[in-house]
């Protein structure tokens, strides 16, 4: 055990200016992220020019697309919501190293737990319908992170694999509602009838944006305060970091993945439900598609630290507002979004990833 | 002999630390080195800047008469120097032949295994390694595993072999053979840098021992005539060696009494232990002392059998419940299970008490009295760090050990449960946590105290008991314990 020892008490210098208990990952972490999006950035520019147009224009439109009117601001903010809702979640199961990419059927029964609380259980007069369907979205959201924990837990199916397959199983639910009980009877499309007005959600004056936005900030905050001030915070960083210490601490580890799931399916349901209830007023088949993977993108982004989520989810949120504006102006196609999307990702690893 | 490597005035250091601060370190073909220093005293950097590792701020290496700079370990290879991790650099699945011509330019571009073979066999009976060139490295048992290590550097034709810390992970038989094979390639005119904590091996193989403090040669002098009080002074800056003080008691009530317990791996144990009682467990790792102390503090199912803690059967209590009921564990695996590494020091101080003040009120992470519990706790047990909220990661063996004892003293247990409590420490950190452990021990508590190192466990414990084979071969009192006997227990023969 001397040599990574022995040379340690040398390597001490800069540590001192961290007396508080967090962001144990590495040095100058946020500084290496905060670069690697401004490399990705780079790259997306050169891609453009190199389809023939001006970087700086297409650049231009990109930000006046994402924040040039208090209106797009707004859209914006919906878009970033779910991200952020269901990242947060994702990041929380990630800091226990339970690796939860379960997120986009969670958000997809979410929306559709909603959309059944608004439809069948309320009239268009009840004042608490709105709380009541969110609350049954995230039940929904909790159930199925609950049933993917189950597996994993009760017949020892690998985590990724059941919360993965579960995806498929829960986009597949919401179209057989959609062309059953929930569906709206000769639409088209598979959709369910409007949803009762006092459901919507209420929207804030300028930006027109509805106030999931706040409640996933909100969220995010106390995901922060649960991780890192809490007793249970601190059980999960603890499995996080070493399984084998987290028993020897008297933390159960299936109690533990059990709660971590349960929390992260509520939030992401949460999220379905914000965005049937907030956006589309009613439940339309794949809603919520990509969504979940977006939020994997989100918390890695944001260092699995919920309140870092806020600005990384803002930044895919703003990304995606702007480049429909940034097609229509310039003409670089929207998907290159996408693309940049994924540089970003990659250079965002690359920074990021622990040393062996 | 001529000098085969001489190193002159090297400096290493990293930010402010002088790790390596003006060392020169002379070894001459067939002679044995021992090179020893506490955790931290800089020999690992003077190893890793003489193997090519790192390079130095300044200093000058000479191997062989030719001048060593900016080179890097292939370079330090192809000149002779060989290096023998404490954990080997093996791939376990393959043969010994394998493991030989992997990564060997003279191998050849295509493998000729029976031919080296043929030398494994040579080599392996001229220094008496007693390896079968054909037998898969995963199913050798540890000291075989480092001859070939050892057989590897011979083949490669190295003339100076690092040896660091090689005796940690063997039984004493293996640590003879090893001794003997060392010896042998004495003989053969190699040299060989001995790295150690063990004082007695050192003085029993080494030729000439050098001790390192704090970046700097503190001792030169020839093996014969040195004594163990001195070097330890040497190397701690005081003297660590007087023998322990285990004042005679008369044991108190029955704090821990295990009936038949089993597990897979341990068949059927019983024992008590009384309140200001150490019981010594001797033995060679892997006979059932892992599952004896996961068993005892919960995070192993007993399949049968009980375990009564002051008279409460906490047989199928959860962990959490018998840390509250008094059971203190130090596990064997300190970067693992004993310790989050990537935590901070409070955090870890914290680890099984965070359903408890001062660490909790409600749910809620107190973190003012926790920061203010984990000084106080850095200053009763000297654990040295800048402070509570650096990661313990970057702390030595020592001072994260000293966590752990704080930890799990703190709660003033009934009963303490230590695996391999002083592996791997320096003599000052080894005679802190036995210090400790006695102290708790008069203090009324239980002690159970596992550990491969014999002498250890015959210095502190009341009575001594030898497992083989997840049974106790024997038990017998401080008083009886006779060696001869011991050895043949842990060997496993049936007296």
């Amino acid at each position: 055990m001397s040599e990574p020892t022995s040379s340690s008490p040398v390597a001490v210098p800069q540590q001192a200016r961290r007396i508080g208990f967090r962001l144990h990952r590495g040095d100058h972490l946020f500084v290496r992220i905060l670069i690697a999006v401004l490399l990705s950035m780079l790259c997306a520019g050169a891609l453009v020019a190199v389809s023939g147009h001006d970087p700086v224009a297409a650049f231009v439109a990109l930000v006046t697309g994402a924040v040039g009117s208090p209106h797009q601001i707004g859209a914006a903010f919906n878009r970033t919501t779910p991200y952020l809702l269901a990242g947060g979640g994702v990041a929380m199961c990630f800091r226990a190293g339970i690796i939860n990419i379960g997120a986009e059927g969670q958000i997809a029964v979410g929306g559709m737990g909603t959309a059944a609380v608004a439809l069948v259980w309320f009239d268009d007069l009840s004042a608490v319908s709105t709380v009541a369907a969110l609350l049954g979205g995230a039940g929904a959201g909790a159930l199925w992170a609950g049933l993917a924990a189950a597996i994993h837990l009760g017949r020892r199916v690998h985590e990724v694999l059941a919360t993965l397959l579960l995806n498929f199983v829960a986009l597949l639910l919401v179209q057989q509602v959609l062309a059953g009980p929930l569906g709206e009877f000769g639409a088209g499309f598979l959709q369910s009838p409007l949803l009762p007005r006092a459901s919507w959600l209420p929207r804030i004056s300028p930006f027109n944006a509805h106030v999931g936005f706040l409640i996933a900030v909100v969220a995010a905050a106390l995901l922060s305060f649960t991780l890192w001030r809490t007793r249970f915070g601190f059980a999960l960083r603890v499995a996080g970091h070493s399984r084998p210490a987290a028993a020897y601490a008297g933390f159960s580890l299936p109690l533990l993945t059990w709660s971590v799931m349960v929390l992260a399916g509520a939030v992401a349901g949460l999220a379905g439900g914000i965005e049937v209830l907030g956006l589309h007023r009613r439940l339309i088949e794949g809603f919520s598609l990509g969504f979940g993977f977006k939020a994997v993108t989100v918390a890695l982004l944001g260092a699995l630290e919920p309140l870092a989520i806020v600005p990384a989810a803002l930044f895919v949120g703003l990304l995606e507002a702007g480049s429909l504006s940034m097609q229509r102006q310039i003409g670089v196609p929207s998907a290159l979004v996408v693309v940049i999307e994924g540089l970003t990702m990659l250079f965002v690893l690359a920074a990021t990833v622990r040393r062996l | 002999m001529p000098e085969l490597l001489e190193m002159r005035g090297v400096i290493r250091s990293f930010g402010t630390l002088r790790a390596n601060d003006g060392i020169d370190l002379d070894v001459r073909g067939g002679q044995i080195l021992g090179l020893l220093g506490e955790n931290g005293s800089g020999k690992s950097t003077l190893m890793n800047v003489l193997f090519g590792m790192l390079p130095p701020d300044s200093g000058k290496i000479t191997f062989r008469g030719r001048e060593l700079s900016g080179h890097r370990p292939r370079d330090a290879i192809a000149a002779g120097i060989a290096m023998i991790h404490q954990h080997f650099m093996l791939v376990d699945a393959m043969t010994v032949v394998e493991n030989v011509m992997l990564g060997w330019p003279a191998a050849g571009r295509v493998l000729r295994g029976t031919e080296t073979a043929d030398r494994i066999h040579q080599v392996s009976r001229r220094f008496g390694l007693d390896l079968d060139p054909f037998a898969r490295v995963g199913d050798l048992p540890l000291g075989r595993k480092q001859r070939v290590e050892i057989l590897k550097a011979i083949l490669r034709e190295a003339d100076l072999l690092i040896l660091d810390e090689p005796t940690s992970n063997l039984a004493p038989s293996e640590v003879a053979d090893l001794l003997k094979i060392l010896r042998s390639l004495r003989t053969e005119g190699k040299g060989i840098i001995f790295i150690s904590h063990k004082l007695p091996e050192v003085l029993e193989l080494c030729d000439e021992i050098v001790v390192l403090r704090d970046g700097r040669v503190t001792g030169r002098m020839p093996a014969a005539g040195a004594s163990r009080a001195r070097l330890a002074e040497m190397m701690v800056g005081r003297d660590v060696t007087a023998p322990h003080e285990l004042s005679p008691r008369i044991p108190g009530e029955v704090r821990l009494a295990v009936r038949n317990i089993t597990v897979p791996g341990l068949s059927g144990l019983s024992f008590e232990i009384r309140g200001g009682e150490i019981l010594g467990v001797a033995g060679v790792d892997g006979n059932g002392q892992i599952e004896l102390a996961e068993a005892l503090t919960g995070l192993r199912r007993a399949t049968n059998g009980s375990i009564l803690l002051d008279a409460v059967d906490v047989t199928h209590a959860p962990v959490a419940a018998r840390v509250r009921a008094g059971m203190a564990y130090m596990p064997a695996d300190r970067s693992s299970t004993a310790l989050v590494r990537n935590m901070s020091v409070a955090e870890n101080l914290m680890l099984r008490d965070s359903d408890r003040s001062p660490y909790v009120r409600g749910v809620v992470l107190a973190r003012l009295p926790l920061a203010a519990k984990a000084r106080e706790l850095m200053m009763e047990y000297d654990i040295r760090a800048p402070g509570p909220g650096v990661i313990v990661a970057r702390l030595s063996g020592g001072n994260q050990q000293k966590i752990v004892i704080a930890r799990e003293l703190d709660r003033a247990p009934a009963v303490l449960v230590a695996h391999q409590a002083a592996w791997g420490l320096d003599p000052g950190a080894t005679r802190f946590v036995l210090d400790r452990v006695i102290a708790l021990r008069n203090a009324g508590a239980a002690v159970l105290y596992i550990s491969s190192e014999l002498e250890e466990v015959l210095a502190i414990s009341d009575r001594i008991a030898v497992m083989a084979d997840g049974c106790f071969a024997g038990l017998v009192s401080r008083a009886d314990a006779d060696r001869r006997q011991i050895g043949l227990w842990m060997s496993g023969r049936a007296a």
